[in-house]
C-alpha cells in the first residue's frame, strides 16, 4: 500500500466517530465496508485498465492527504476568472471552503431542499443516492474511499415539477492545504428542472487533494444542465466522478472545463433507466508546463430509446499530457439506441503527449453508434492563410485554437455560461501569450 | 419485420451447410509423446535434424514460457486450456524423401485436391507457388526450381534452418522476440514448421507465394513459424489459407508471422483463416491465439496485411507493424466475421518510430448469431516520429440481436506533427437496403450477402485476385444460416 492510502485509511480510524451523521448505523456500516473495500486494493495505478494513462497512486505521493483543517478566519471571494465566469447571470450563490458550506455567504434558494450533505444523510432520497454503485469496478474503489471519507458537500432535493428559479453556483473554495473527500447529491423528482453551475479554485491552499463524487438521479423528463469550470491551483490534484442515473425522457446536460491542477481526472458515469432519455456529457480542456488531464466517461445505454453524445475538445501546451477514455455500452435489448462519441486534441508544442482511448461495447443490433478520434497540430495551410491577409501569427493561433475549443462550447445550453467559457478560454490563451513573450 | 424472419428462415436453412473443410485424412502419421516438457522440444528438434543452436533457441523460450503467465485481457472466454493433452508434432509418415509431386503419398494430395490447392504441377497455370503444411510439417513445396533462378528461397522452415541457417539466425526472432507474449513463446519452443522467403534485393517475386495450412490429427495443436524477408527493394505478396478438420474438441493454433522489409522493398501478406469454427452450439473449433508482426525496418518500406477471418471458435490475432524506416508504410485490411458462438478479438498495432512514417487500418467486423467480435487496436507515435500520418476505420455490423461488436482503440501521441483520425461506427443492415433488394427479386439471403460484400468491399480490394473470389464466396457462406 502505498503512504498516500496508508494516510486515509489512518484518517479513518481516526475520523470514525466524527465524521457527519455518525450515529446513523446504516451509514457507518457503509462507511466500514467502503474503507475495507479500498483498503484491499489501494489507489488506482497504471496497471489497471482504466487507468492505464493516469497514475493516481503516484500523483497522491506528491499531494498533501491528511483531512484539510476546519478553516478559520473569514473567506473573501477571490476575484478569479473561473468565478466570474458566471457573474452575468442573475443567480444563488454557495460558496464551500476545504468542502464546508458558508451559509453566511451564500444566498440560498428558498422553498427547497438546498442543505449540507451532513443534514441530508439522514433523508431517504439521500441514502438511496449515496448508495448508487459505480457500474464500473476499477472506478468504484475510489468512490469507496470518498464514501468512507466524505463530510462536506451540496444536498440538492427539489419535489415533483419544481423549477428552480434560477441557477445555483456552486463555488468550492480550497482554502487550506489538505485533502478533502466530499459528495454532492442531486435528486429531481419528475419533471423537475434545474442549472447548476460549478467553480473549483483555490483560496490560499497550494497542495491539496480535492476528491468530489457527485450522484445526480433524475426522474422522468426531469432536466438537469451542469456546467462546470475546474481552475485549481497548480498543486492540486483533482478527482471528481460523478455518476448520473436517468428516468424516462430526462435530460442530463454536463460540461466540465479543465484548465487547472497538477493533474485531474474527471470520471462520468451516466446510466440511463428508462427509455427515451437524453445525455450530453462534453467537455474542453486547455494545459499547459507538466499538467495532466483526464476525461473518462462510460455512458451505459441499459434501456431501449436512449441518445447520448459526448465531445471532448483539448489543447495541450509545453509538455503537458491529456487523456480521452470513453465508452459507449449498449445493453441486449436496448435497440434503438443513438450513441456518439468524439474527441479531439491539439498538440501546441513539441512535448505535448495526448492518449485516446474511445471504446464501444455493443450488445444490440438495432443501434447508431459512432466515435471517432483525432490528434493533430494547427493546421499550417490555415496559419498561412490568415497571415497571408495580414493577422499576426498569435492572433492566428488564437482565432484557430479559439475556433477550435469554440466547438465544444457549442454543446452548452446556455447562452450566458456559453460566453463566460469562452472568455475564459481567452484568458488562458493570453496568459500563454505572455510566457511566450 | 417479415423480411427479416423470412430472411432468418431461408437462411437457417442454408446454414444446414456444413464446414465443408470438416473432413479428415485417413493417413499414417508419426507423433510426438503426448504432453510438453523439454524432452518433447529435444524430439521435435532432433525430427528436424537441427543443429544445436536452433535447440537452445528452443529451450530458452520453453524455460521462459514457464515463467509467464497466459493473457486476459482479450474479451474471449474459453475454458483453461491443458498444454499436455495435446501432441506438440504430428507429421504424415513418409519413406524417404521425395523428389517430385509424384511421390507424395496420394491420399495427401486428395486432401489438397478436396481443399482446392492448386499443387499439381500441371496446374501451373494457376501461376502459384505452394508450400502446404499438414499439421506439423511442411508436405510439399512447388516450383521451387522456378524460383530459384531469380534467387527467390521458398522452402519449408525446417529446410531452411538446414540450408540457410546464416538468413535464419540473423532474422528469426528479431521481430517477435522469444519473450514477446505467452503464445509467441509456446510456439517459439515447440514450432515444427513453416514457411520461410527470401526475396534478393531488387527482385520482384514473379509469382504469388502461398501457404496452406491443415491441421488434420486429433489432439494436436499446430505451431507453424513463417520468416518473410525482403531484401532491399524487393516485393512479395504472400498467401496464407488455413483449414481444419470438424472435431468436437478445441485444437490450439498458435502460429508466429515474422515480415522484415529492408529499404524500398514491399511485402503484402493475405490470410484467409477458416480454421474449424465449432458447431451451430460452439462445441469444437480452433483456439487461433496468433502473433504476426511486420518490421519496416528499412526507408520506404512498405507492408500490407490483409485478413479475411471466418474461422476459429476463437481469435486472439493482431498483426501489427512496427514502421522503424523513415517513409514507410503500414497498412491493415481485414474483415473479421464471427457467427454462432464464435469470439473474435482482432486489430492490430502501428508504432510509428520513423519519420514521415504512414498508416492505414481499415476494419469490418461483421457480428452474427451470438457471437462477439473486438477490434482492438493500437496507433502509436513516438517522440522523434515526424509527420506522422494514420487513418483508422473501424465499422461494426450486427445481425440478430445477440450479437455483439466491441471497438477498443488505443490512441498515442508524443509528437505534435502527427495527424491521427479514428473513426468507428456500428449498425445493423439496413431495412430499407433489404427491401429494395427483395422488391427487386433478389432473396433476401443473397441480398444480406450482396450488402455485406459491399460492406467489406475496401477490404475484399486489397485481396489478390486468386483470393478475391473465394473470401468473397467465403463471406456469404459464413453469414448464411445468421442473418435476422
Amino acid at each position: 500500500m502505498t503512504d498516500a492510502a496508508k494516510t486515509f485509511v489512518e484518517t479513518y480510524e481516526r475520523e470514525r466517530g466524527s465524521l457527519p451523521a455518525s450515529g446513523l448505523v446504516w451509514l457507518s456500516a457503509r462507511r466500514d465496508a467502503a474503507m475495507k473495500e479500498f483498503a484491499a486494493s489501494g489507489l488506482p495505478h497504471r496497471r489497471l485498465e482504466d487507468w492505464r494513462y493516469t497514475d493516481l497512486a503516484r500523483a497522491l505521493e506528491k499531494a498533501s492527504v491528511v483531512s484539510a483543517p476546519l478553516h478559520k478566519g473569514d473567506v473573501a471571494l477571490p476575484d478569479a476568472t473561473a468565478i466570474n465566469v458566471f457573474g452575468a447571470v442573475d443567480r444563488h450563490v454557495v460558496v464551500f471552503v476545504n468542502g464546508v458550506m458558508q451559509t453566511k455567504i451564500s444566498d440560498l434558494p428558498s422553498g427547497v431542499t438546498v442543505v449540507s450533505l451532513s443534514d441530508a444523510l439522514s433523508a431517504d432520497w439521500a441514502k438511496t443516492l449515496v448508495e448508487t454503485r459505480v457500474s464500473d469496478a476499477q472506478a468504484a474503489n475510489v468512490t469507496a474511499l470518498n464514501l468512507a471519507l466524505m463530510r462536506g458537500g451540496l444536498a440538492l432535493h427539489l419535489a415533483k415539477g419544481v423549477k428552480l428559479d434560477k441557477p445555483l453556483h456552486l463555488i468550492h473554495l480550497a482554502g487550506d492545504d489538505g485533502a478533502s473527500h466530499r459528495r454532492n447529491l442531486v435528486r429531481l423528482d419528475d419533471g423537475a428542472e434545474a442549472v447548476i453551475y460549478e467553480s473549483y479554485v483555490s483560496a490560499g491552499a497550494t497542495n491539496y487533494f480535492d476528491d468530489v463524487v457527485t450522484n445526480v438521479s433524475l426522474g422522468a423528463e426531469a432536466r438537469l444542465t451542469h456546467i462546470k469550470v475546474q481552475d485549481e491551483a497548480a498543486g492540486a490534484v483533482h478527482l471528481a466522478t460523478l455518476t448520473a442515473a436517468l428516468a424516462a425522457k430526462s435530460y442530463f446536460s454536463s460540461f466540465t472545463m479543465t484548465l487547472g491542477s497538477a493533474l485531474s481526472r474527471n470520471q462520468t458515469f451516466v446510466r440511463f433507466d428508462g427509455e427515451g432519455a437524453q445525455a450530453h456529457v462534453n467537455g474542453a480542456t486547455a494545459l499547459r508546463g507538466r499538467q495532466h488531464g483526464d476525461q473518462f466517461c462510460i455512458v451505459d445505454h441499459a434501456v431501449p430509446s436512449c441518445t447520448s453524445a459526448t465531445l471532448y475538445r483539448t489543447v495541450l501546451d509545453d509538455a503537458s499530457t491529456g487523456v480521452f477514455q470513453g465508452k459507449v455500452i449498449v445493453r441486449p435489448y436496448a435497440q434503438k439506441t443513438d450513441g456518439r462519441q468524439m474527441s479531439n486534441a491539439l498538440l501546441l508544442s513539441r512535448d505535448a503527449a495526448m492518449n485516446a482511448k474511445p471504446e464501444l461495447e455493443i450488445y444490440a443490433d438495432d443501434v447508431q453508434c459512432a466515435h471517432g478520434s483525432t490528434i493533430g497540430e494547427l493546421n499550417r495551410e490555415a496559419l498561412f492563410y490568415l497571415r497571408s491577409r495580414g493577422i499576426d501569427e498569435q492572433s492566428a493561433r488564437q482565432l484557430l485554437i479559439s475556433a477550435f475549443l469554440d466547438e465544444a462550447f457549442e454543446t452548452v445550453p446556455d447562452d450566458a455560461a456559453r460566453e463566460g467559457l469562452r472568455a475564459l478560454a481567452a484568458d488562458w490563451f493570453r496568459l500563454a501569450l505572455k510566457e511566450d513573450a | 419485420m417479415v423480411a427479416v424472419r423470412e430472411t432468418v428462415e431461408t437462411v437457417d436453412k442454408v446454414a444446414g451447410e456444413k464446414y465443408k473443410y470438416g473432413f479428415t485424412t485417413d493417413i499414417e502419421s508419426e507423433r510426438a509423446p503426448i504432453g510438453l516438457s523439454e524432452d518433447t522440444i529435444r524430439y521435435i528438434s532432433a525430427k528436424k535434424e537441427e543443429p544445436q543452436w536452433m535447440l537452445d533457441w528452443r529451450l530458452e523460450a520453453y524455460r521462459r514460457w514457464l515463467t509467464m503467465e497466459e493473457p486476459a485481457w482479450a474479451k474471449v472466454e474459453y475454458p483453461p486450456i491443458d498444454f499436455q493433452s495435446a501432441y506438440y508434432y504430428s507429421a504424415p509418415k513418409q519413406k524417404a524423401k521425395l523428389d517430385s509431386l509424384d511421390q507424395v503419398d496420394p491420399k495427401l494430395l486428395e486432401t489438397y485436391k478436396k481443399l482446392g490447392i492448386p499443387l499439381l504441377e500441371q496446374q501451373m497455370l494457376a501461376g502459384v507457388a505452394v508450400d502446404a503444411v499438414f499439421d506439423s510439417v511442411s508436405v510439399v513445396t512447388t516450383f521451387k526450381e522456378k524460383l530459384r533462378e531469380v534467387g527467390v528461397i521458398f522452402c519449408p522452415f525446417s529446410e531452411a534452418v538446414r540450408e540457410h541457417p546464416e538468413l535464419v539466425q540473423k532474422y528469426l526472432g528479431t521481430v517477435v522476440p522469444t519473450t514477446d507474449n505467452y503464445y509467441a513463446t509456446l510456439n517459439s519452443a515447440v514450432f515444427s514448421d513453416g514457411s520461410f522467403v527470401y526475396i534478393p534485393p531488387g527482385v520482384r517475386c514473379p509469382m504469388e507465394l502461398s501457404t496452406y495450412f491443415r491441421i488434420n490429427e486429433a489432439q494436436t495443436g499446430q505451431f507453424e513459424r513463417t520468416l518473410i524477408i525482403a531484401d532491399k527493394g524487393s516485393y512479395v505478396s504472400y498467401l496464407e489459407g488455413c483449414t481444419a478438420p470438424q472435431r468436437d474438441e478445441n485444437q490450439l493454433h498458435a502460429a508466429v508471422v515474422e515480415l522484415i522489409a529492408h529499404d524500398d522493398a514491399e511485402i503484402k501478406y493475405s490470410t484467409v483463416q477458416n480454421w474449424f469454427p465449432g458447431d451451430e452450439n460452439g462445441k469444437g473449433g480452433i483456439y487461433n491465439f496468433v502473433t504476426k508482426r511486420g518490421d519496416c525496418r528499412g526507408d520506404r518500406s512498405k507492408i500490407s496485411w490483409t485478413q479475411v477471418e471466418t474461422g476459429s471458435a476463437v481469435t486472439w490475432k493482431y498483426p501489427s507493424c512496427i514502421l522503424r524506416g523513415d517513409d514507410s508504410r503500414g497498412e491493415f485490411y481485414s474483415i473479421a466475421i464471427s457467427n454462432h458462438y464464435q469470439q473474435v478479438d482482432s486489430g492490430t498495432k502501428m508504432i510509428h518510430l520513423g519519420k514521415n512514417t504512414s498508416s492505414r487500418i481499415i476494419s469490418k467486423g461483421i457480428a452474427a448469431g451470438k457471437s462477439s467480435n473486438t477490434y482492438r487496436g493500437l496507433v502509436s507515435v513516438h517522440k522523434k516520429a515526424e509527420g506522422v500520418r494514420n487513418f483508422t476505420q473501424c465499422d461494426s455490423l450486427l445481425i440478430g440481436d445477440q450479437s455483439s461488436a466491441h471497438t477498443v482503440p488505443y490512441i498515442e501521441a508524443k509528437n505534435p506533427t502527427a495527424i491521427l483520425e479514428h473513426e468507428a461506427t456500428t449498425s445493423k443492415i439496413s431495412e430499407d437496403q433489404l427491401f429494395y433488394c427483395m422488391q427487386r427479386g433478389v432473396p433476401a439471403e443473397e441480398a444480406v450477402a450482396l450488402i455485406v460484400n459491399g460492406f467489406c468491399r475496401d477490404v475484399l480490394q486489397q485481396l489478390p485476385m486468386e483470393f478475391a473470389v473465394e473470401a468473397q464466396k467465403l463471406v456469404a457462406i459464413s453469414l448464411e444460416g445468421s442473418v435476422g
